[in-house]
C-alpha cells in the first residue's frame, strides 16, 4: 500500500485508496525501460547500471534476456511484437529481430553519433519516435566506451516506418526523457528532466509535429523529476514527478499524486486489462492496479 | 629577474582548473562550462579543445598526445583520444565506485595518479552509489590484457586535493587537507617503493588553520615544486610558492588574482608558469624558472 495525495474530485474513479503494491524484482539497481507484451503475457524492463534487459512472467518470474546491454534504457514494441530499445550508453536505437539478432535502426544524425537514446514509443504508423538527451555520456554507471558528446542538440526523433529515414521532431528541449501519444494520436507528450515540465504538440498527418507548447510545469523541493511518461484511454497523463507518479486530466491538471515509496524512473500500463501498472525504480519493479486501462503497447 | 604577471584570459563561468601544455599551447579546463580550452600563446587567442566535458578538471598530456582529464561530474578518469573520442577507463575500486577526481599526472609507465576526493558539487545522475569512505590518491594501470585497473596509492590522506611526481618518479608529493574543514593542510612527500605501494610520508609544509592550502603543483626544471593556492580571507594572500624538495621555501610571490587553482609551466622551453584561478581566469607569470618536461 501506499499513499495517494493531492486528489481532485473525482480522482476515485482512477485510483482508490490504499492501492496495492507488489514487488515485482528486488535485487537490480536502476530499473527502467519497462513494458508490457501481450502476445507473450511478459513484463520487460532494464537495469541500466546492472547493464542487463530482464523478462518477467506472472507465475514463472524474471529472467535474463540480455547482458551485457551496453546500459540499455527505455524499451517498447513494434506492431510485430519486436522489443525495441533506446540503446542509452551504447548510443543507438535497435530492435530485437525474431531470430534473436539484434539490429541497429539508427546511431547517427546528420553524420554524428546520438547523444544517448532515452525513451521510446511506437505510433500506429510504424514510426519510432524517440529521445536524446545526453544523460548517458556522464551519468555515474550508465556510460558506455565513447563519452564524447558530438550533437550540438537534445533532439526528439522520428524514425520512419522502414527504417529508411530519420528526421528530428523537436530540439525544443534541455534533456528530453519521457515522451507518449495521447490515446487517439493526435498529440505527442514529451517531458524535461531537467526543466521539470511537460510540453505537448499537435501530431502532423506526416508525422511532424507543431504548435509546442507548456502542458504542465512541476516544482518543488521534493525528489523526483519528469522521467517516465504514460497516458490511460481516457487521455489523462500520469508522469513521474516530485514525490511520486503525477496524475493529470488532458488539460494538465493534477488529479492525482501517487507516492509510491523510493524512487520511480518509469512504469508501463500491463496485463490483459491494461489496468496494472508496473513502475521500474532505483532498486525494485513494484506493481499497483488503477481502475481504468492505459494505453496498450503494441 | 622581476616577476610578471599577465592575464592572458577570461574569465570564464565559474573556476577554471586543471592545465596542460602540449608543446605548442596551453590547455585548460572551465569546469563549470564543462570545456577544456585552449590558449595560442603566438597569437593571444582562445579555442575549444573539447565541449561537454562533464566537469573535467585536472587533466595531464599522455606520450602520444592523448589527453586524460578527471571528470568531477561523472566520476572517473576519461581519456580524450586524438581522434576526439572519449574513452572510459576503470572507474571501480574493489567493486565500488570511486569519488571525484580533481587532479591527475601520468608518469613516464603510462599510469595515470590521481587525487579523489570528495566534492561539494554533487556527481551526475541519481546519487546511487555511495562515495567512498576514503579520499586517496588512486592510480589507473594496465593489466597484461590492456585493460584499466585501479590501485589505491594513499592509506592516511583526508582531502586530496593536488599531485606530483619527482622528476626520478621515486617521490609522490600530495597537497592534502580541505580548506572548509577543520584539519591540517598540508604538503606530504611519499617515498614510492618499488612495488609502486608508496611509504609514510613526511610533510614538507603546513599551513596554518584557516589558510587554504595548496591547490595545485608543478614541477621545475631544477626538481623543485612550485605550488599554488591560498586565498585573502582572514587576511592571508594567496601565494605561488617554490619549495625545494625537502621542503624549504625558495620564494614566493603573491599573485595578482586571488584563489589560485592549477599551475604548469609553458611557453618557449617552459619557461612560462601558467595558472588558473577561482574566477576563471588564466595567468601567466615569469618567475624566472623553466618547468620539468618529463619524457613519456
Amino acid at each position: 500500500m501506499y499513499e495517494v495525495d493531492m486528489r481532485a474530485p473525482g480522482s476515485e474513479r482512477i485510483i482508490g485508496d490504499n492501492p496495492p503494491l507488489d514487488v515485482i524484482k528486488e535485487g537490480i539497481i536502476f530499473g527502467e525501460g519497462p513494458v508490457w507484451d501481450k502476445r507473450r503475457k511478459s513484463f520487460f524492463f532494464v537495469d541500466i547500471i546492472g547493464d542487463t534487459i530482464w523478462k518477467w512472467q506472472p507465475g514463472v518470474g524474471a529472467e535474463v534476456v540480455l547482458k551485457p546491454s551496453a546500459h540499455a534504457n527505455g524499451m517498447t514494441l513494434d506492431h510485430e511484437g519486436r522489443l525495441v530499445v533506446a540503446g542509452w550508453g551504447g548510443r543507438t536505437v535497435f530492435r530485437f529481430e525474431k531470430d534473436g539478432s539484434l539490429k541497429t535502426l539508427a546511431a547517427r544524425y546528420e553524420g554524428r553519433k546520438l547523444n544517448s537514446p532515452n525513451d521510446i514509443v511506437v505510433h500506429s504508423s510504424g514510426s519510432i519516435y524517440f529521445t536524446d538527451p545526453p544523460g548517458g555520456l556522464f551519468n555515474v554507471g550508465h556510460t558506455g566506451d565513447d563519452l564524447q558528446r558530438y550533437l550540438e542538440i537534445q533532439g526528439v526523433y522520428r524514425l520512419s516506418p522502414d527504417g529508411s529515414e530519420m528526421t528530428l521532431v523537436t530540439a525544443d528541449f534541455v534533456y528530453p526523457n519521457g515522451l507518449c501519444f495521447s490515446p487517439d494520436e493526435k498529440l505527442l507528450y514529451i517531458n524535461c528532466s531537467r526543466e521539470r515540465l511537460i510540453r505537448v504538440y499537435d501530431v502532423q498527418p506526416d508525422g511532424s509535429v507543431k504548435n509546442g507548447r507548456v502542458f504542465f510545469q512541476y516544482s518543488g523541493p521534493e525528489r523526483g523529476n519528469p522521467d517516465g511518461m504514460k497516458c490511460d484511454v481516457e487521455g489523462n497523463v500520469y508522469c513521474t514527478g516530485p514525490g511520486g507518479i503525477w496524475v493529470h486530466d488532458p488539460s494538465g491538471k493534477v488529479l492525482a499524486r501517487l507516492r509510491i515509496p523510493h524512487h520511480p524512473t518509469n512504469f508501463a500500463f500491463g496485463d490483459d486489462d491494461w489496468r496494472s501498472l508496473y513502475v521500474t525504480q532505483l532498486g525494485w519493479v513494484m506493481r499497483t492496479r488503477l481502475n481504468i486501462p492505459g494505453v496498450a503497447s503494441w | 629577474m622581476s616577476t610578471t604577471f599577465e592575464r592572458v584570459a577570461g574569465p570564464y563561468k565559474g573556476i577554471t582548473g586543471g592545465l596542460a601544455w602540449n608543446g605548442k599551447e596551453m590547455l585548460f579546463s572551465a569546469v563549470q562550462e564543462e570545456r577544456i580550452l585552449r590558449f595560442h600563446p603566438a597569437s593571444g587567442t582562445v579555442d575549444n579543445f573539447r565541449r561537454w566535458t562533464g566537469r573535467t578538471n585536472g587533466i595531464a598530456m599522455a606520450a602520444d598526445g592523448s589527453v586524460f582529464g578527471a571528470q568531477e561530474g561523472g566520476r572517473h578518469v576519461i581519456h580524450f583520444m586524438r581522434d576526439g573520442s572519449t574513452a572510459p577507463t576503470c572507474d571501480l575500486i574493489d567493486g565500488k565506485h570511486h569519488n571525484q577526481p580533481t587532479d591527475l599526472i601520468v608518469d613516464t609507465k603510462g599510469r595515470v595518479w590521481f587525487t579523489d576526493p570528495y566534492n561539494p558539487t554533487p556527481p551526475y545522475g541519481p546519487p546511487v552509489f555511495p562515495f567512498l569512505d576514503h579520499a586517496s590518491v588512486l592510480r589507473l594501470e594496465r593489466d597484461e590484457r590492456r585493460a584499466w585497473k585501479l590501485r589505491r596509492v594513499t592509506f592516511d590522506t583526508r582531502a586530496p586535493r593536488a599531485l606530483l611526481l619527482s622528476a626520478d618518479e621515486k617521490t609522490l608529493y600530495v597537497a592534502d587537507g580541505e580548506p572548509a574543514k577543520e584539519g591540517p593542510r598540508e604538503l606530504r612527500a611519499y617515498p614510492i617503493e618499488a612495488d609502486g605501494s608508496v611509504g609514510r610520508h613526511a610533510v614538507l609544509h603546513a599551513f596554518s588553520p584557516g589558510q587554504r592550502g595548496i591547490e595545485g603543483l608543478c614541477l621545475d626544471s631544477g626538481g623543485n615544486i612550485v605550488a599554488c593556492g591560498g586565498w585573502k580571507r582572514a587576511g592571508a594572500e594567496p601565494f605561488l610558492y617554490v619549495f625545494a624538495p625537502f621542503g624549504a621555501v625558495l620564494e614566493s610571490h603573491v599573485p595578482p588574482a586571488d584563489l589560485p587553482m592549477r599551475c604548469a609551466f609553458g611557453g618557449p622551453d617552459l619557461s612560462e608558469l601558467y595558472f588558473t584561478t577561482g574566477a576563471g581566469e588564466l595567468y601567466r607569470a615569469r618567475i624566472g624558472r623553466k618547468g620539468y618536461q618529463r619524457s613519456a
